[in-house]
């Protein structure tokens, strides 16, 4: 690995080292640019350190204290959340469908909501990249969206995609085993060597401990330093710094106690839809639109499980195996846009957490609910949101462990997201009292905290412009979830990567036109 | 890549002992099995014997094998939080002595008695109440009764089927996580023979 001095003005400062951060890494390094990765947490060897066991791999997980309040509190920690060389992609599920055409023009078609400043068209060619570059295991003829094939065949299904798979097909809903970022087959991963076969172990949500989930650090991290680009591991960023012409100009982090600071011609905020409006207005900076920290949105991620006479073993195999868009704009809808259904697998502490919170149940009639684990399987939805004045993130009085304010989390599901909610829900339980559930229950939940840093055409309705650059600050991009105008049906990862890429190269062409 | 398809004989504590188990999930495994939990570092004696007898309402175990009350007051010691926070809800610690103080009111008017000192089914009324959200007592004007309850019960349910034997009481063999499953769907049985302790050397 290239090492820079904190005196060297390198080019690029990339902050944070998930979905947004890594891919960065890696272009930048690519042409040839001196690129230095700020991550806060540590750097992992999955091998030895990844246990398959929830509560030792909450190391994963964001665990400074953050403050859920409005009438949906946001539940972080063990979701929505992630830390560590690689970012939440470390635990995300690396289920992978791409945004379809019409999330982008959300306001055109409905009404509300915001259009994306970017042509689908323009994403569509980073989809094709990355789904290669990370051996996408699928079907060979997707069914919605672009007609695509995948490289890798699909992952096998396990007992909740069976079910589901069955009994959508007795009510005439389509499904496909789904895109999934789980290696297939033994994939040669360029700048990484050979990422194994998934081996079913379940365990996507609390790390892969074998290398054959596509995570950023088996993929463009190692793909990056490959190429040059400085990793700093456990180095928690408190300033970026700007020049006298208003410029960002390095960046402020401390590592091991020690303050330090990196100069740079370029910064790239990569922290997540909490840490990167966090930072920002802990800095003052990037705000004269007042949008920071506003239009935060979730997943409505709505669950339903059953208990089935059949043996289940709801650990075995990826947590999603099966995928219905089917819904993505459901024809007797009385919301906007729509969502996916996906089957899930659980761990058993996730699953008794659930339990306990969702139905209340305690005493024996948890123990004994629990005693039917084996043979309990679920369905879930990812829906879309819409962006709302009273769900936002401010920085509140109290202050965590390292002295900064912790981030203070409004979240109110709106008449949208109630509504899209309850029509998940009938159809939800409709497929698994077709496929012979008994005790069907629901979970309400929110997954994937979107928006916060929103990207526009206007200075004055955004905080970067469709380069991701921020309209206050030259030479400080943004790229994350962060950046996300509406919240899209589908799973945010792969949106996010590519957005990364293409950030990146909108900023090497600049650097090679010569412009700053 | 074949996994067992059952415990072997002696349970979890044999499985981890073969090498179907991988040497991170042993040590962590192994750890919780052998973690004992002195006096209490964040209670004092009578506000630990409520936590405790509570616990014991919420997760009754026929022999206690699982801690509850003692790995709660530990994360309370160490600092340890869990990313997240009702605002509503004062720190975790605070939130516990000013709920457990509430516990003892709401029994106190409701039986007359502490909470420790009652029956099992008079503590069960106590708790339905606070978990329903109006329990009466001073204690709850300020803090939300049902979010509270909420809290301690999730935490609870995490702590006792994150211990190995409550896992292999229902069935849970994720553990065995050294060669993976290839028999995940419905009904399906991992086909490798076993041996008598389970422990196949293909693992």
């Amino acid at each position: 690995m290239r090492r820079h001095e904190p005196s060297d003005i390198v080019d690029a400062v990339v902050i944070g080292t998930g979905a947004g951060g890594a891919p960065i890494m890696a272009r930048l390094a690519e042409a040839g640019l001196s690129v230095v990765a700020l991550e806060c947490g540590r750097a992992w060897d999955p091998a030895r350190d990844f246990a398959t066991d929830e509560e030792a791999q909450g190391k994963l997980y964001w665990m400074d204290e953050r403050l859920s309040a409005g009438a949906d509190p946001l539940r972080f920690g063990a979701n929505n959340s992630g830390i560590g060389v690689g970012g939440s992609t470390l635990h995300y599920t690396a289920y992978f469908p791409r945004a379809q055409a019409d999330d982008f023009r959300l306001k055109s078609d409905f009404g509300v909501g915001a259009d994306w400043p970017v042509p689908y068209a323009e994403i569509e060619p980073y989809y094709d990249e990355l789904e290669a570059f990370l051996g996408l295991s699928g079907p060979q003829n997707y069914p919605w969206g672009a007609a695509r094939s995948y490289p890798l065949p699909p992952l096998p299904l396990n007992g909740a995609a069976q079910l589901m798979q069955g009994a959508c097909a007795r009510l005439g809903i389509r499904t496909s085993a789904a895109p999934n970022a789980a290696a297939s087959r033994p994939f040669f991963q360029k700048g990484y060597g050979l990422r194994a076969a998934c081996s079913n172990r379940g365990y996507c949500q609390a790390g892969c401990s074998t290398g054959a989930k596509a995570s950023m650090d088996v993929t463009f991290i190692p793909l990056a330093l490959s190429l040059g680009a400085e990793l700093r591991a456990e180095s928690f960023v408190t300033r970026i710094e700007t020049n006298a012409e208003g410029r960002a100009s390095g960046v402020v982090y401390t590592q091991n106690s020690v303050e330090r600071r990196q100069r740079c011609r370029a910064v790239f905020l990569c922290a997540g839809s909490i840490e990167t409006p966090r930072l920002l207005l802990l800095n003052g900076l990037a705000n004269s639109s007042g949008q920071v920290g506003r239009n935060l949105m979730a997943h409505p991620g709505q669950q339903v499980w059953g208990r089935f006479e059949q043996m289940v073993r709801p650990w075995k195999g990826i947590p999603g195996g099966l995928i219905s868009e089917d819904t993505h704009r459901p024809a007797d809808a009385d919301f906007a846009s729509g969502y996916l259904l996906q089957s899930i697998g659980v761990m058993p502490v996730t699953y008794a957490g659930e339990v306990a919170r969702g139905r209340g149940l305690w005493g024996q009639a948890l123990l004994d609910h629990m005693a039917r684990y084996n043979h309990i399987a679920g369905i879930n939805i990812l829906g879309d949101c819409l962006p709302s004045p009273d769900n936002y993130l401010e920085l509140s009085d109290e202050l965590d462990e390292r002295g900064l304010p912790k981030p203070r989390i409004h979240f109110s599901a709106g008449e949208n997201e109630r509504r899209m909610t309850a029509h998940a829900d009938r159809l939800m339980r409709e497929i698994w009292m077709e496929a012979g559930a008994r005790d069907i229950w629901s979970f309400a939940r929110f997954a994937h905290v979107i928006g916060t840093c929103r990207m526009g055409e206007r200075a004055d309705g955004a905080v970067v412009n469709p380069e991701g650059e921020s309209f206050d600050v030259p030479g400080l991009f943004i790229a994350d979830n962060s950046t996300f105008p509406s919240a899209l049906g589908a799973n945010p990862s792969l949106t996010i990567m590519a957005f990364s890429l293409r950030t990146a190269d909108r900023f090497l062409n600049r650097t090679r036109r010569g412009e700053t | 890549m074949i996994g067992p398809d059952a415990f072997p004989p002696g349970g979890v504590r044999a499985l981890l002992r073969t090498a179907w188990v991988t040497e991170p999930t042993r040590l962590a495994l192994q750890a919780r099995l052998d973690r004992r939990y002195e006096a209490p570092r964040t209670f004092d004696a009578g506000a630990f014997a409520a936590l405790k007898a509570i616990c014991d309402r919420l997760i009754p175990q026929p022999t206690p094998a699982v801690d509850i009350a003692g790995a709660l007051d530990e994360r309370l010691a160490e600092g340890k939080r869990n990313g997240w926070r009702y605002d509503v809800l004062p720190s975790d610690a605070e939130a516990l002595r000013l709920g457990l103080g509430g516990i003892d009111e709401t029994a106190a008017i409701l039986f007359g008695a502490r909470f420790t000192a009652l029956p099992p089914a008079s503590q069960d009324t106590v708790l339905s109440a606070v978990q329903a959200g109006a329990p009466p007592g001073t204690a709850w004007a300020t803090l939300p009764a049902e979010l509270w309850f909420e809290e301690l019960l999730v935490e609870a349910a995490e702590i006792y089927f994150a211990h190995p034997l409550s896992q292999e009481a229902i069935g849970y063999l994720g553990m065995a996580d050294a060669a993976g499953w290839s028999a995940i769907g419905l009904d399906e049985r991992e086909a490798e023979p076993r041996t008598e302790t389970g422990g196949h050397a293909t693992a």
